[in-house]
C-alpha cells in the first residue's frame, strides 16, 4: 500500500461526487501536492499531451484533431480487435465453412452494432466516473450482487484465456512450433507489454500487435470470394442455414458470444479511466469504438469468406481447430494463404490473452479497493499484477497438460458469454442510467430502447438454447 | 449532489511546460499534474471517497434475482449438452 492511501486511512471514507473542476481549482489543491502518485503522474504526463493536441488546434486544426484522435484512441479499437479472439474467429471459421455465404454475414454485422451500442455506454461511465465497471458495481449495489458480477467475469474469463492459449497453441503448431514454445513464448510477450509500467505503452504495444488481426483480408481476398453474394446476402440475409437446427442454434449463440461479452464491458469502462479520459473526450472515445467496431467486423467478414471455399466444395469442418482450418484451406488460398490463417488465429489468441487477463486484474483490483492501474509500478500494485499475470499462467498451464478437457471449454466458451451477459447489461443499464452519478451523460431514451433490445434479445437467444437442449424433440432431433 | 456540468473550456498547461517536458521533469511538476487532472481523477481523492449505496427497488431486485437464477440454470444446461457431446463423440 502506498502512503498516500496510508495517509488518507485516517479519515473515513466520503461520499464521491462527479466533477469536471481540475483539480487545481478544488478546494484541497494544496493538500494533493506532495499526495500524488506515480500513478497520477503518468496520467497527468498522457492528458498533457491531450491538453497540447487541443491547444494545437487553433494553428493547424487537421494536424491538431488527427493528433488529439491518435492520443485518444485505444480502449474501443482494443476491445473489439481482441474480442475477434481465438474461438470466435473459429465459430466465423465454422459458419463460413458450414454455410458458406448467407444469412450469417448480416448476422455478424448486427451482433457488432449490439456491441458498438453496450461499449459506448461504457466510455461514458469510465469517463464521467473514473471508476471502473466492477468499482462501480460494488459501491452501488453492495458486495452482495458485486460478488455475483464479479464472479460470472471470473468464471468467463478463464474459460475463455484457455482458449486463447489453445489458439496460440493450435496457430503456431501449423509452424511446427511445440506447445510449450508456443505458449511460453506468449506468455513472456504477455509479461512484456505490463513491464514497461506504462498504460500508454501497454496501449501502443498490444494495439500493434492487434493490428494483425487484418490478416485474415488477404486470406480472404485469396479466396476470391463471389462479391455478387456476399451483396446479396447482406441485403436480404439469404440463403438461410440448413442442417440440424440445434448446430444452427449454438452456432448463432457462439456468433453472439463472440462479439457481446461480460470482459468486454469490464475492460473498456476499465481502460478509459486507466487512460485518464475525461466527460470532454467522450466524442473521440466513440470515434474510436466505432473504429475498433467497424475494423473487427470486417476482419470477422473476412474470416467467413476465407473459409467459404470449404462450403463450396463440400469440405466437412465439424470439430475443426486453427491448424485443421489453415491446412484445409491450403488447396484453394494457397500455402502463403493457409500460413497467414494460422498467424492470424496465433495474433487473436495472443492479443485476447493479453486483454482478458488484465481485464480479471482490473475487475479484482477495483473490487477490493487496491492498486489497479498499469501507470503502478509493481511494487505498488502486485495484487493487481498477481491476478493478470497469475490467470494468464494458470489457463497457459491447463493448455499444456496432456488430456485436459480443452474440447469441452471451446465447445462453452462463447455461448456461456451470452448466456452471463443478461446481468451484465442490467448492471450496465442501470449505472448509465444512475442520474447521481452520471448527471447529464446518462443515457436517452434511445440509448435505453437499443440497450434494452440487445437484453432482451440475448435472453431470448438463451431460452431458446435452453429450451432446445431440453426439449431437443421440439426442433426434430 | 453535483454533477458534471457542460465540458469545460480548454484547459492552458502550466506555465512550466515548456514545449515538450515530461512531467516528472518540470519544475512545478506536481502542479502542473493537478491542472491536467479532474479533482475526482486523483489516486488520493479515489481512495478517501466512494460512490454510495443507490437504493434498489423491489422490482430491480426482483429483475437481477430473476437472472440470477437464470445464468445458473443456463449454466446446468450449458454443462447437461457439453456432457452430452462429449459422450456422443466419445
Amino acid at each position: 500500500m502506498d502512503s498516500s492511501n496510508k495517509r488518507f486511512e485516517v479519515n473515513p471514507i466520503e461520499r464521491a461526487h462527479t466533477t469536471a473542476e481540475p483539480a487545481a481549482a478544488s478546494a484541497e489543491a494544496s493538500k494533493l501536492t506532495g499526495l500524488l502518485t506515480h500513478e497520477d503522474l503518468d496520467r497527468a504526463q498522457d492528458r498533457l499531451e491531450v491538453a497540447r493536441a487541443r491547444q494545437s488546434g487553433a494553428q493547424a486544426p487537421r494536424f491538431a484533431s488527427l493528433r488529439l484522435l491518435w492520443l485518444l484512441v485505444g480502449p474501443g479499437l482494443l476491445v473489439f480487435l481482441a474480442e475477434n479472439d481465438a474461438p470466435s474467429m473459429l465459430s466465423y471459421a465454422a459458419s463460413g465453412a458450414r454455410f458458406g455465404i448467407g444469412f450469417f454475414i448480416p448476422f455478424v454485422v448486427l451482433t457488432f452494432v449490439l456491441g458498438f451500442i453496450v461499449q459506448e455506454m461504457t466510455v461514458r461511465l469510465g469517463a464521467v466516473t473514473h471508476r471502473g465497471h466492477a468499482e462501480l458495481i460494488f459501491d452501488r449495489f453492495g458486495r452482495f450482487w458485486g460478488f455475483f458480477a464479479l464472479a460470472d467475469l471470473a468464471f468467463g474469463n478463464f474459460l475463455t484465456l484457455v482458449t486463447e492459449f489453445i489458439g496460440v497453441r493450435a496457430g503456431l503448431s501449423y509452424f511446427g512450433i511445440t506447445p510449450v514454445v508456443a505458449v511460453g513464448s506468449s506468455l513472456l510477450i504477455v509479461v512484456a507489454a505490463i513491464g514497461t509500467g506504462r498504460y500508454w505503452t501497454w496501449e501502443r504495444i498490444t494495439l500493434g500487435l492487434a493490428i494483425f488481426n487484418g490478416l485474415f483480408v488477404p486470406v480472404a481476398l485469396l479466396a476470391h470470394p463471389p462479391w455478387r453474394d456476399v451483396g446479396h446476402a447482406l441485403l436480404f440475409w439469404t440463403p438461410l442455414p440448413h442442417g440440424n437446427p440445434y448446430d444452427i442454434l449454438v452456432l448463432i449463440l457462439a456468433v453472439i458470444g463472440a462479439t457481446v461479452t461480460p470482459w468486454m464491458l469490464f475492460f473498456q469502462q476499465s481502460a478509459v479511466v486507466d487512460k485518464g479520459m475525461q466527460p470532454r473526450d467522450i466524442p473521440s472515445g466513440r470515434v474510436d469504438t466505432l473504429l475498433g467496431t467497424v475494423l473487427a467486423a470486417i476482419f470477422a467478414i473476412a474470416v467467413i469468406l476465407a473459409t467459404e471455399p470449404l462450403f463450396k466444395h463440400g469440405i466437412s469442418a465439424e470439430n475443426y481447430q486453427a491448424a485443421r482450418f489453415a491446412q484445409s484451406l491450403g488447396p484453394w488460398i494457397g500455402h502463403a494463404g493457409a500460413a497467414l490463417f494460422a498467424l492470424g488465429i496465433f495474433e487473436a489468441g495472443l492479443v485476447a490473452a493479453i486483454t482478458i487477463s488484465t481485464s480479471s486484474a482490473y475487475a479484482f483490483g477495483e473490487a477490493l479497493h487496491t492498486g489497479h492501474s498499469l501507470n503502478r509500478p509493481l511494487r505498488e500494485a502486485w495484487p493487481f499484477y498477481s491476478v493478470l499475470v497469475g490467470s494468464a499462467c494458470v489457463a497457459a498451464g491447463l493448455v499444456l497438460i496432456p488430456h485436459a478437457p480443452l474440447e469441452f471449454i471451446i465447445l462453452t466458451v462463447n455461448v456461456i458469454a451470452v448466456l452471463a451477459m443478461p446481468p451484465a447489461l442490467v448492471f450496465l443499464l442501470m449505472l448509465v442510467n444512475d442520474r447521481e452519478i452520471m448527471g447529464e451523460y446518462a443515457n436517452r431514451k434511445w440509448a435505453n430502447l437499443a440497450g434494452v433490445s440487445v437484453t432482451v434479445l440475448l435472453v431470448i437467444a438463451g431460452l431458446g438454447f435452453g429450451v432446445a437442449t431440453v426439449f431437443p424433440q421440439l426442433l426434430g432431433q | 449532489m453535483e454533477s458534471k456540468s457542460s465540458s469545460p473550456g480548454p484547459r492552458n498547461p502550466h506555465p512550466d511546460a515548456g514545449e515538450n517536458p515530461s512531467i516528472t521533469a518540470t519544475p512545478g511538476g506536481e502542479a502542473l499534474a493537478l491542472t491536467v487532472l479532474e479533482a475526482d481523477q486523483l489516486v488520493a481523492a479515489k481512495r478517501r471517497t466512494r460512490f454510495g449505496r443507490r437504493l434498489i427497488t423491489g422490482k430491480e431486485k426482483a429483475l437481477l434475482w430473476g437472472l440470477r437464477i437464470y445464468v445458473v440454470a443456463m449454466l446446468i444446461i450449458v454443462l447437461f449438452s457439453v456432457l452430452e457431446a462429449l459422450h456422443r463423440a466419445n
